[in-house]
């Protein structure tokens, strides 16, 4: 053990305390990483799972859906309940709830559903004291509806998929969509364009196998 | 007349901060000294492997995200998806098998900053810990931006992934990268040289390569002990075969080496990020499969590396819509089998410290 002079070890005590509050000090005046949550607000993706939501159709005032039950269906926690009345065309919701207690925000609802009819909202605040408020019936899920189409990244993946599965006669028909639909995966653009298409052929995706 | 001495029994958890999740330790003392630990684990059961077999094949994806590893929730989505694929014959596009290599290797960065961050903290040093969430909150944010999702994603489906990045993404990725290296060196510079940091992990809960074979340890806690495997290396799945990358390995097998393997998988890692940003092919992200899909009657039994270690699952099917049975070999489970070697004989406060080395997720533990 060699024997480091006192003068030595004060000296380098004070050389390691200036380091230290150096630094202390240079980092006082950067930037903060941190957000004082209710007073700021972090701005979320367009993609973010955050409410579920039923959009209606601007052109004829009534729901996308067109109850093919396939979020129903796929729903891993089977959390979305329809119900409908009517045959053909006069064929309505009478009931559409999704308990969002349950919900695990997975996104296969959105990724089915051929018509666009159910989408994710970024809103992420939520949270309530009450678990029975957190049953969002059809009325709740149209006021949630964003007013313009969010998460269209998400809907154009969807539809390519979906097209060519679920609806090979509508591909065949419709030659324009099938192209469309290939290019939505990696532009991710025109929403409105596929939502149209989607609803064009959305008679020829029938209930799966 | 002689002092009468007798061994202590101390409960460790499940309720302890640094048992990182429910994990119960009973560790026998002998004064200060660790006699003899025992692992008492079964809180965080969820039964994921019983529940997969009520699900669909595609439902089953947004399933592994939560009920196993949660912090490795993409690499959970691979390796069961690449079970599927393997038993289905499914081909994946060669973008999708890029993007998968790419969301797992930034999901071992975030994993690993976790690891790290509250390792520090279990050690005392509360910067490491901050410095590392702070980097660990934007992997999450680019996760968001394309998958919606910031732990449970949801993003990888049987015959690919879900969607493309958004425009724009790749970039952000690429910046993140160039900042993220930087402060790596930051952590280095902090710990690696730090003599308080030092006293603490070097030399401390040693396992040597033989127990740690025999226990089955695997990953990050077996290459600090000298087992050079590494499962993208010795079997490469998606495009790790096609990516240069090295193995970091430790013969030392104490926390200290745990350590630099997990410190260099991080440059390892943006190594390969920044790889397959540049190699990343055109076109389709997903194969076609339908949303109920059947897999052939068969079983396989497909190798990942995660975050952890070797992460395998045996999946059988019968036909049908569901798997029929499926079994999950967690890293975390066997790793933490290694912790009686490398505790006893140590003191007591190194056990924290020794336990944080493992980097143990109970959600994985006990599945």
């Amino acid at each position: 053990m060699n024997r480091i002079s006192v003068g030595a070890r004060v000296g380098g005590a004070v050389k390691a305390l200036a380091t230290g509050l150096g630094l202390t000090w240079r980092v006082m005046f950067r930037r903060k990483v941190t957000v004082k949550y209710p007073i700021e607000r972090l701005p979320v993706s367009n993609r973010f799972h955050g409410l579920l939501a039923l959009p209606i159709d601007p052109e004829t005032g009534r729901d996308l859906c067109i109850i093919c039950f396939q979020c129903e269906r796929v729903c891993p926690s089977r959390c979305i309940h329809i119900e409908a009345q009517g045959k053909g065309k006069e064929r309505v919701l009478t009931r559409f709830d999704i308990e969002m207690d349950k919900c695990q925000y997975c996104a296969f609802c959105v990724e089915v559903c051929p018509t666009e009819a159910i989408v994710f909202v970024p809103h992420y605040e939520s949270s309530t004291f009450d678990r029975s408020t957190l049953l969002y019936n059809l009325d709740e899920l149209h006021r949630a509806a964003p007013k313009e189409p969010i998460a269209t990244g998400i809907i154009g993946g969807r539809h390519r998929h979906n097209g060519r599965n679920g609806g090979t006669p509508a591909v065949a028909a419709a030659p324009p969509r099938a192209d469309g639909a290939r290019n939505g995966g990696s532009s991710a653009s025109s929403p409105h364009g596929d939502r149209a298409a989607a609803a064009g052929s959305s008679s020829s995706v029938g209930p799966r196998q | 007349m002689a002092l009468r001495t007798e061994e202590l029994m101390l409960n460790m958890g499940p309720q302890h901060p640094s048992t990182h999740g429910v994990l119960r330790l009973v560790v026998t003392l002998d004064g200060e000294n660790v006699v003899d630990v025992k692992p008492d684990i079964g809180y965080l059961h969820s039964s994921v492997e019983k529940m997969m077999e009520y699900r669909l094949y595609v439902q089953n994806v947004s399933l592994v995200d939560r009920g196993m590893d949660y912090l490795t929730a993409m690499q959970n989505e691979q390796v069961y998806c690449l079970a599927v694929e393997r038993l289905a014959g499914i081909e994946v596009p060669d973008r999708a098998r890029y993007l998968r290599v790419l969301f797992d290797e930034l999901q071992r960065l975030a994993s690993h900053l976790v690891w790290l961050g509250t390792w520090g903290i279990d050690l005392g040093a509360t910067t490491v810990f901050l410095w590392c969430f702070r980097e660990r909150e934007m992997i999450l944010d680019l996760f968001e931006k394309v998958t919606g999702g910031r732990l449970h994603h949801a993003y990888f489906r049987i015959g690919g992934v879900y969607i493309d990045p958004p425009p724009g993404w790749t970039d952000e990725v690429k910046k993140f990268l160039d900042y993220f290296i930087l402060r790596v060196a930051e952590y280095d510079k902090l710990l690696t040289a730090n003599p308080i940091f030092l006293a603490r992990t070097k030399g401390v809960g040693v396992i040597n390569r033989q127990d740690a074979i025999a226990m089955g340890a695997s990953g990050p806690v077996g290459r600090a002990s000298g087992i050079a495997m590494d499962v993208r290396k010795v079997e490469p799945y998606e495009v790790y075969d096609r990516m240069a990358f090295d193995v970091p390995v430790f013969t030392e097998g104490d926390c200290f080496a745990r350590y630099q393997v997990r410190l260099e998988e991080m440059r390892q890692s943006v190594r390969i990020v920044r790889q397959a940003l540049k190699e990343l092919p055109a076109g389709e992200v997903r194969a076609r499969v339908p949303m109920t899909m059947k897999a052939p009657r068969g079983e396989v039994y497909v190798r990942t590396e995660s975050a952890r270690g070797d992460l395998a699952i045996h999946l059988v099917s019968d036909g049908g819509e569901m798997p029929y049975r499926v079994k999950i070999r967690a890293p975390s489970f066997s790793n933490l089998y290694a912790l009686t070697e490398m505790m006893r004989g140590w003191k007591i406060a190194d056990v924290i410290a020794i336990l944080g080395s493992i980097d143990i997720v109970l959600s994985d533990v006990d599945r």
